[in-house]
């Protein structure tokens, strides 16, 4: 039973730290629905250069690059040349899905290394997790820079007149945000499951994506939600444990979404908007061209 | 210059954070100075030469018609656009602004007319935003107690921890001039800053602005349109005509007339003749009408009232007060949620928005940009868009392209259109030229109840006067007109009867002939009239 929720804790871990850089991302006002792509990517390439040198470190260090290469990519696209935000993503996505396949295959398998030592029985990225969590709450809602990027989300030509230099807090964002996605892709394939394979990833990126709406722009909120997304997605791996028979491995992997629509449909209410506002950053996916 | 240059310049003055620094320059020197600014857009220039001068303590206004000038002036003394000739000096040295930043740190700010606020954070969030003093952590609490004092100081009342999706257009431009205050402004733009306020917001904001030029502040309000408060706050006016300065006096010299006079460059009519028509049977008779804004609430509650044939009802209210929910109700934009409508003794409330074009109701919407006409496409079928349905016009459905070009080269004429043709996109025609290209359209179809929302809003003063010409052009035919309009002047001179709105209610009705314009701008604010009749 522990080591169930161990593991639960381990995958949870995985949607934090993606879904807390998509979640600075879009407080900054850009959408990056590739992130599943820059998941892979990190992935992809950490595994093998871990297996190629023996080294974590190494690993995490360049998924760390690759994260933050693709953020800025995506910054690119949609902050410097204005295109629309989902197709930008959607190319990430769909060049993570092709790439990374082709650059995997001649390494499929297992990494072959010791495993990276837990600590009190979960990882020791389950921690820093709970760290950084707390730590882009406090920066969103008690200092200045939080405010400054929760501005650029919401109404980029007020922050700008304001003093502020929109396009420099979109790039940190997303390059934070892809930075996020690339470290939470080797958390995937270093320590949650060291075995390369074609598509391994299966939707991690899409729920980590989803759970940034569960959350309604709020870390904490999505530190929750990952906890029960990651419940969710270990019980999609052993449906015996619960209500066997009535819930398969496919529809228990569709409760995460059908709890961020719930969501997304409640802040939508009449009685949502009057009572607590707008959650979503007002100009989320808006290209801001002068 | 580049920046390290104009940051030494800034250490001589004073730091223009700090909101209570004692003035470093005496009442009447001059802290602004721009000296034969120039600035070319392809094809136009839209500064010509313009010099200008700004003394501590002083209200200057600037004062021209749309496509004057003032936005690029605005932009250039902001920061936002660069001058291709000319030099700006403040308090004395020379700077060159490459972005808002740099103004903001000479000191300069700005209160715009689309107001630059955050809509979901709180009032201090916005005006803490971007400050330099905010501090890497924020220190809620302290701002909060500066904010306020501040606010006291130049007879500010606002609640800091308001969001400001939830305060008034008022208020919202009180949070704006805080905020530059709070920058440390020692010269202060304010566009159009009376545009959306109430008559009672209006005087409590002159009281500030002079109380701010008493405390030594520069003051510039850009004007197009509200002479009546140039004349009764600034100490002097600088007119522009396309792109030059055509005239600069001293208040006490001027006249509205004059005023006027120098914009357009001729004469204006302020007084338009009302058209002496009896009015006739009822056309339109509203009970009790409720709907719901697109938010959800209650937006009308209640409302009744009557027109007759060749009379004109005048909606006077600050915007945001249900005038939108109401003008898209009776056109059947929106569906009410309670109460009747009754059109030439039909009932109507149900009716869908063509049966309602085909029964002789004609709708102008405010937003004649989104609503009222479709950029990308000409003017002939623009014009469309109030006759596809008609069958003079569309034979089973084939519509008579040569008719309609017939058509829309009329209007061309007849309400002195400026295009190069009917086949124009409207989007290449002017605020004022594609209004009156929507005018002329619902008016070729004689309506027999003309809704006008906001008809003049943004017009500049030929192009109001044309619209408003028009109106009364209707209302002697016989038409019945539902006149809503947040400037009371408008209003006041047009209508026969009128009715304040304040959150979704009508305060009451007045006939023209009784109404005084302190009345009626009691009641748009709130406070029930005595005098109302249905």
């Amino acid at each position: 039973m522990w080591q169930f929720v161990a593991r639960s804790l381990d995958a949870s871990t995985i949607f934090t730290l993606a879904g807390l850089g998509e979640l600075v991302d879009q407080r900054s006002g850009i959408l990056n629905v590739g992130l599943e792509g820059i998941m892979l990517f990190g992935a992809t390439l950490g595994f093998i250069a871990t297996k190629v040198t023996g080294n974590y470190l190494i690993g995490f260090a360049v998924a760390l690059l690759i994260g933050a290469l693709l953020g800025l990519m995506h910054g690119f696209f949609s902050i410097t040349l204005g295109v629309d935000q989902v197709v930008s993503g959607m190319g990430i996505w769909i060049l993570g899905f092709g790439l990374t396949t082709y650059i995997g295959n001649p390494y499929t398998g297992p990494l072959g290394l010791e495993r990276i030592p837990t600590v009190g029985g979960v990882s020791p990225f389950f921690y820093l997790g709970v760290v950084l969590v707390l730590l882009s709450w406090f920066i969103l809602f008690k200092t200045s820079f939080g405010l400054q990027l929760r501005s650029v989300g919401e109404n980029p030509s007020v922050a700008e007149v304001s003093g502020i230099n929109v396009k420099r807090t979109r790039y940190l964002a997303v390059t934070f945000g892809g930075m996020m996605s690339g470290f939470a892709g080797a958390v995937y394939a270093l320590y949650y499951n060291p075995v390369w394979n074609y598509n391994f990833l299966m939707g991690w990126g899409f729920i980590s994506l989803a759970l940034v709406f569960f959350s309604m722009w709020n870390p904490l909120i999505l530190f929750g939600g990952s906890l029960l997304f990651g419940l969710l997605w270990q019980l999609s791996l052993n449906p015996q444990l619960f209500l066997p028979g009535l819930m398969s491995r496919y529809l228990w992997r569709t409760v995460p979404f059908v709890i961020t629509i719930l969501v997304l449909v409640l802040i939508s209410t009449k009685w949502f908007r009057t009572r607590w506002g707008a959650a979503k950053p007002e100009a989320l996916g808006v290209p801001y061209v002068k | 210059m580049t920046m390290s240059e104009v940051r030494a310049v800034e250490g001589r003055v004073e730091p223009p954070y700090m909101p209570d620094v004692p003035a470093a320059f005496r009442p009447g020197e001059v802290i602004l100075e721009m000296r034969n600014i120039t600035k070319r857009f392809p094809g136009v220039v839209a500064n010509r030469r313009i010099s200008f001068d700004l003394r501590a303590g002083e209200i200057h206004a600037i004062l021209g018609e749309n496509g004057a000038g003032k936005t690029t002036l605005m932009s250039i003394l902001f920061g936002l656009l660069q001058p291709d000739e000319g030099e700006i000096y403040v308090f004395g040295k020379k700077v060159t602004f490459r972005s808002p930043l740099d103004a903001i740190n000479m000191g300069i700010g700005m209160v715009h007319q689309h107001r630059k606020l955050v809509a979901a954070h709180t009032v201090l969030e916005n005006i803490i935003l971007g400050h330099p003093r905010a501090g890497r952590i924020l220190n809620l609490k302290r701002a909060e107690e500066e904010v306020v004092a501040l606010a006291e100081k130049y007879g500010f009342r606002i609640d800091p921890r308001a969001r400001v999706w939830q305060l008034s257009e008022g208020e919202k431009q009180v949070v704006e001039i805080i905020k530059a205050l709070y920058r440390g402004a020692r010269i202060l733009i304010l566009d159009e800053p009376t545009s959306a306020l109430t008559p009672q917001e209006t005087d409590r904001l002159l009281e500030s602005i002079e109380a701010m030029a008493r405390s030594g502040l520069g003051v510039v309000p850009f004007i197009t349109h509200k002479l009546p408060i140039v004349l009764a706050v600034s100490d002097r006016v600088t007119v522009l005509r396309r792109g030059e300065v055509v005239a600069r006096l001293d208040t006490k010299d001027v006249t509205e007339q004059l005023l006027a006079e120098k914009m357009v460059g001729r004469p204006v009519l302020f007084d338009l003749k009302k058209p002496d028509v009896q009015p006739g049977e009822v056309i339109l008779r509203v009970e009790n009408l409720s709907t719901l804004n697109d938010k959800g609430l209650l937006a009308l509650k209640g409302v009744s009232f009557e027109i007759r044939e060749g009379e004109i009802l005048g909606i006077a209210g600050v915007s945001g007060n249900g005038q939108r929910e109401l003008a898209e109700v009776l056109a059947g934009l929106r569906k009410p949620t309670g109460g009747r409508i009754v059109f030439e003794g039909k009932d109507i409330t149900q009716a869908s928005v063509l049966d309602r074009w085909r029964m002789g109701i004609g709708y102008i919407p405010a937003e004649r940009k989104d609503v009222g006409s479709i950029g990308e496409f000409s003017l002939v079928e623009n014009v469309l868009m109030n006759f596809y349905f008609d069958p003079g016009m569309a034979r089973n459905g084939i519509i008579d392209y040569a008719k309609a070009l017939r058509l829309t080269k009329e209007l061309i004429i007849e309400f002195g259109v400026s295009t190069p043709g009917p086949e124009a996109k409207a989007k290449t025609l002017s605020g004022g030229n594609l209004q009156k290209i929507i005018l002329a359209r619902v008016m070729a179809r004689r309506p027999r109840l003309l809704i006008a929302a906001l008809p003049t809003q943004g017009l500049d003063i030929g192009a109001m006067e044309f619209v408003r010409k028009k109106i009364l052009e209707a209302k002697a035919r016989g038409s019945a007109v539902l006149l809503i309009s947040e400037d009371l002047d408008e209003v006041m001179s047009l209508s026969d009867r009128i009715a304040p709105i304040y959150e979704g209610e009508i305060m009451g009705i007045i006939p023209a002939e009784k109404a005084k314009k302190e009345v009626i701008g009691a009641m748009m604010a709130g406070s029930r009239g005595e005098e109302t009749q249905q």
